[in-house]
């Protein structure tokens, strides 16, 4: 009895330990599955695109560029400003 | 007039071979080579029957994307639709209607001259820790693993959406997480209990006899009878057959693609399927089918009169080193011999 009780506590030890270790391993599957280029980042706004991130150099968008969609990177801009999300 | 004739000829001959072009049209649309409107369609069918992929074009960087149709997966849902219900009905119930045609015809095996009083050691702790390690996880395994092919259709109108969802999801993580436990239990069982599971001379004796089953007949054995031995081998066979998959399923498209995960996994169904049946007869012969087999794994210890029916190498071994039977907690009584 003792040694079926024991096995039990193993098993639900191990169990949880796998849990955890496979945890640290693998991605969710939302994130396994997916591509940075097919994922949308949920942080990415419009404004974020009108805006000049605080502390960044990327410059922000004239109305016109917008207007004419005209999203060329200026030259002296970083490449990450108009990197797509 | 001649002229004039000559023109109406001339015209009618033109009519004729218009009409017999327009009526001509359709019957030349389906010759081969002609332009047909389902083109595009017959191609289709035709890369599906030759092809196990379909792949598109893509420019993200997961290519598993860029499959579009993957024919054989049709295949392997029929398999776990329809087939594995078959199999694992005819399999599992078989075994189930065969024993109880075994019990209500043969009965239990008693232990003939019944309970000796007297005791021997046949399992220590550790055996019976990894034995119910095992047994455990391999219960979760069995039910849990069932409900993915079953449970559709015999849970669900029972219990209803909602809770065979729940259900559901409790039973896929309690099924990836038991199959740990039961392989570690495995390899447990297998470094104890290796030495004793190599077949001899004995083992086929123990065969010929019928193991003892059939009459009361009972064929000499060692720790572990043929039957046992067989056993051991199959559930080392299995746990590998089922783990090795396993792997596949857990980690999906590490080190395969999805056809190689189809066909894992009808892998995995087949083999656990025998595996279920096969333990729910070791199930049946350890507690229903004899008289005294469940003490070996409860408390370890058997009748001295069960040992020497159904092991009775063993018993002169353990008698031949000093190992005595053990009397009753609480009676004096002088060791068997």
């Amino acid at each position: 009895m003792r040694a079926f009780l024991l096995a039990c506590l193993a098993v639900l030890v191990i169990g949880a330990a796998g849990y955890c270790a496979l945890d640290a391993l693998q991605q969710p599957s939302g994130e396994a599955f997916a591509t940075d280029s097919a994922r949308i980042d949920p942080s990415w706004s419009w404004r974020t695109g009108l805006a000049a991130p605080s502390g960044s150099q990327c410059q922000p968008r004239k109305i016109w560029q917008w207007f004419f969609v005209d999203f060329r990177r200026p030259a002296d801009e970083l490449p990450v400003c108009s990197d797509s999300q | 007039m001649t002229i004039i004739c000559a023109h109406i000829r001339l015209a009618v001959t033109a009519i004729a071979l218009l009409m017999l072009a327009v009526a001509a049209a359709p019957v030349a649309a389906q010759q081969p080579g002609s332009v047909d409107p389902n083109a595009a369609a017959v191609k289709e069918q035709q890369l599906l029957q030759d092809h196990y992929f379909i792949r598109g074009l893509g420019t993200i960087p997961d290519t598993k994307s860029y499959v579009v149709e993957q024919p054989l997966g049709r295949v392997w849902r029929v398999v776990h639709e329809v087939w594995l219900h078959w199999i694992g009905s005819l399999v599992i119930l078989g075994v189930v209607a065969l024993l109880a045609i075994f019990y209500f015809t043969r009965g239990p095996i008693l232990i003939e001259g019944g309970r000796s009083g007297r005791t021997m050691l046949r399992f220590t702790s550790i055996e019976r820790f990894s034995h119910w390690m095992v047994a455990v996880s391999f219960v979760i395994l069995g039910i849990t693993g069932l409900n993915i092919t079953f449970g559709k259709e015999l849970l669900l109108p029972l219990i209803g959406p909602e809770a065979f969802s729940l259900w559901a999801i409790a039973a896929k993580y309690a099924h990836d997480y038991s199959s740990l436990p039961f392989v570690i239990g495995v390899v447990m069982l297998f470094l104890l209990w290796v030495r004793k599971n190599m077949l001899t001379a004995v083992d086929i004796e123990w065969f010929k006899e019928g193991g003892g089953m059939i009459g009361h007949s009972h064929p000499p054995a060692e720790k572990f009878n043929g039957g046992q031995k067989v056993l051991f081998w199959l559930v080392v066979l299995g746990t590998i057959g089922v783990a090795a998959t396993g792997l596949f399923l857990l980690f999906p498209f590490y080190w395969t693609d999805i056809m190689g995960m189809q066909l894992a996994q009808v892998i995995h169904a087949l083999v656990a399927i025998v595996f279920v049946a096969l333990i729910i007869a070791h199930i049946y012969i350890g507690t229903l089918g004899m008289e005294g087999g469940f003490d070996a794994m409860s408390n370890g210890e058997v009748d001295l009169n069960w040992a020497k029916q159904h092991h009775s190498l063993w018993v002169e071994q353990e008698l031949g080193q000093g190992r005595n039977a053990a009397p009753p907690a609480g009676a004096t009584t002088t060791p068997a011999t």
